[in-house]
Formats: structure tokens, C-alpha cells, sequence
């Protein structure tokens, strides 16, 4: 499991996810994911083009990382590209509803910063 | 004409570590017993919830004990289905009748966790469930065609 990011500008930092995120891959990444995503105020999209599984605690750490940057007026977006078995795991759990999804990684940017 | 039925086991403990081995098994035997990649997903996905619902809630009993686990799989020409057997010894807990947590309709109303059951539900086939002996024996089907 493997997590890196990139500052686009002052408030828009993408961050990369890849590998699998099932109980031990989350855990070895969410300090980091919450490190990542705690600066106020702050835009992020999260990549999971490269995530091969995505279990319920994936889930739970984007939620909950998703929630703690709306409470600092901040927002997290995804970014799934083509990954089918993702998008599906987040359709089927209603995280569609909650965090936008985009294909796209440009559109992904702009929603973010919208 | 029915081929013959294809069955592996394994037995793991109530460990984080223990269900990647298990997932890593799950897809070497799977694919040895030829059920396709999505279905072999699928299960994958049941499997690690399951598991994770073993880990969460079995407590000592759970850990105390092995948990084992089975994949049976049948094939007739193109067609098959592909079952996991999950035997922990946790307390009773029937994931066939249990109710998903209902889902949050905005981020700030949204409670992380509880998605596990939902999961397992969705991508299973068919579920069983008995309680036998002291353990609770779940039963994952997958089918194709």
C-alpha cells in the first residue's frame, strides 16, 4: 500500500493511493491519509486509479477524512478514472451520494476548487 | 456434463495479517479452480468483510480458536458457482439476517463503518448461515454463466 501526494497550488493538493485497501494496507496508510487531508480549509482529490480492492475500512477512512475537511471548510473529491471495481464498491456503499466521483482527474480539480 | 468439484482449505487466525493470507489463498485457489475474475472479486470482497466481522466482534472466543475456511467450487461447461465456507467460534451472529446500516443521505449525517454487511449482501450470490457446535459456520456463493 502506498500513498504520496502532489500540491497543485496553495489550496489544491491531489493525493495518490495505490495497492490494496483492505484492513492491513489501511492501516499502514491512514496516519498519513489523515496527515494529508487535516490542513484548513484545504481542497483535495483523492486518486484511486491505482487502488486494486477497496474494503469497507477504505471506506471508512475516506469518509472519515472527507468529514473531518468539511468541518474545516475544506473538500474532498475522487478521482476513479477507469477503475471499475472501485467505482462499483463506492456506488454500491452510496459514497456516490456523499464524496462526487469523477473519471476525469482535470474536472476532478475543478469540482474541487468549485 | 458436471465437472469435478474443486476444493481447497485453509485455516487462519483472528489477525489483520491472517485475512491477507487469506485473500492471497483465496485468489491462488480460486483461479486453480477456474471461477472468473469478477466472481472471484466478489467473493474476495465477502470474504475480507466477513473476516473483518470476525476480528471486530469475535472477541476471545474468537481468537482463541482457529478460523477455518473452505472454497468449493462447480463447474458445468461455462457455467459454475464458487461457495466459501467461513467457520469462526466467536458468538452468534447471522450476517444473512442482520440489517446494513441505513446509508446517510448528506457527509455530515454520514457515521463511518457499518458498510461491511451491505458489501458481503451485495456481492454474494447466496448466503447461509448455521450455528453449529459452538461456531458460527457462513456460507458465500458466487454464481456465473
Amino acid at each position: 500500500m502506498a500513498i504520496d501526494f502532489q500540491d497543485i497550488s496553495d489550496t489544491l493538493r491531489t493525493v495518490h493511493i495505490s495497492g490494496r485497501m483492505d484492513l492491513v494496507g489501511t492501516d499502514e496508510i491512514a496516519t498519513r491519509f489523515a496527515a494529508l487531508t487535516a490542513a484548513h480549509g484545504r481542497r483535495i482529490v483523492v486518486d484511486l486509479t491505482a487502488v486494486e480492492f477497496l474494503a469497507s475500512i477504505g471506506i471508512r477512512a475516506i469518509i472519515s477524512n472527507a468529514k473531518a475537511m468539511q468541518q474545516r471548510g475544506g473538500r474532498m473529491v475522487i478521482h476513479v478514472g477507469s477503475n471499475q471495481a472501485v467505482y462499483k464498491t463506492l456506488e454500491t456503499t452510496g459514497v456516490d451520494t456523499l464524496i462526487p466521483l469523477f473519471a476525469d482527474m482535470v474536472e476532478a480539480q475543478q469540482a474541487a476548487l468549485a | 456434463m458436471l465437472d469435478l468439484p474443486f476444493t481447497a482449505a485453509l485455516e487462519i487466525h483472528s489477525r489483520m495479517a491472517d485475512v491477507r493470507l487469506a485473500s492471497e489463498w483465496l485468489a491462488r485457489s480460486g483461479a486453480d479452480g477456474g471461477v472468473p475474475g469478477d466472481e472471484l472479486g466478489r467473493l474476495d470482497m465477502c470474504l475480507n468483510e466477513a473476516l473483518a466481522n470476525v476480528l471486530a466482534h469475535g472477541g476471545q472466543s474468537a481468537a482463541a480458536h482457529a478460523i477455518g475456511l473452505q472454497l468449493q467450487v462447480s463447474t458445468r461447461q461455462n457455467a459454475g458457482q464458487a461457495s466459501v465456507h467461513i467457520s469462526d467460534a466467536g458468538p452468534a451472529f447471522d450476517a444473512t439476517s442482520a440489517r446494513p446500516k441505513l446509508q446517510a443521505s448528506t457527509l455530515a449525517d454520514a457515521t463511518p463503518g457499518g458498510l461491511g454487511l451491505l458489501l458481503i449482501q451485495k456481492n454474494a450470490d447466496a448466503l447461509s448461515y448455521q450455528r453449529l457446535d459452538g461456531r458460527n459456520l457462513l456460507t458465500i456463493t458466487v454464481r456465473w454463466a
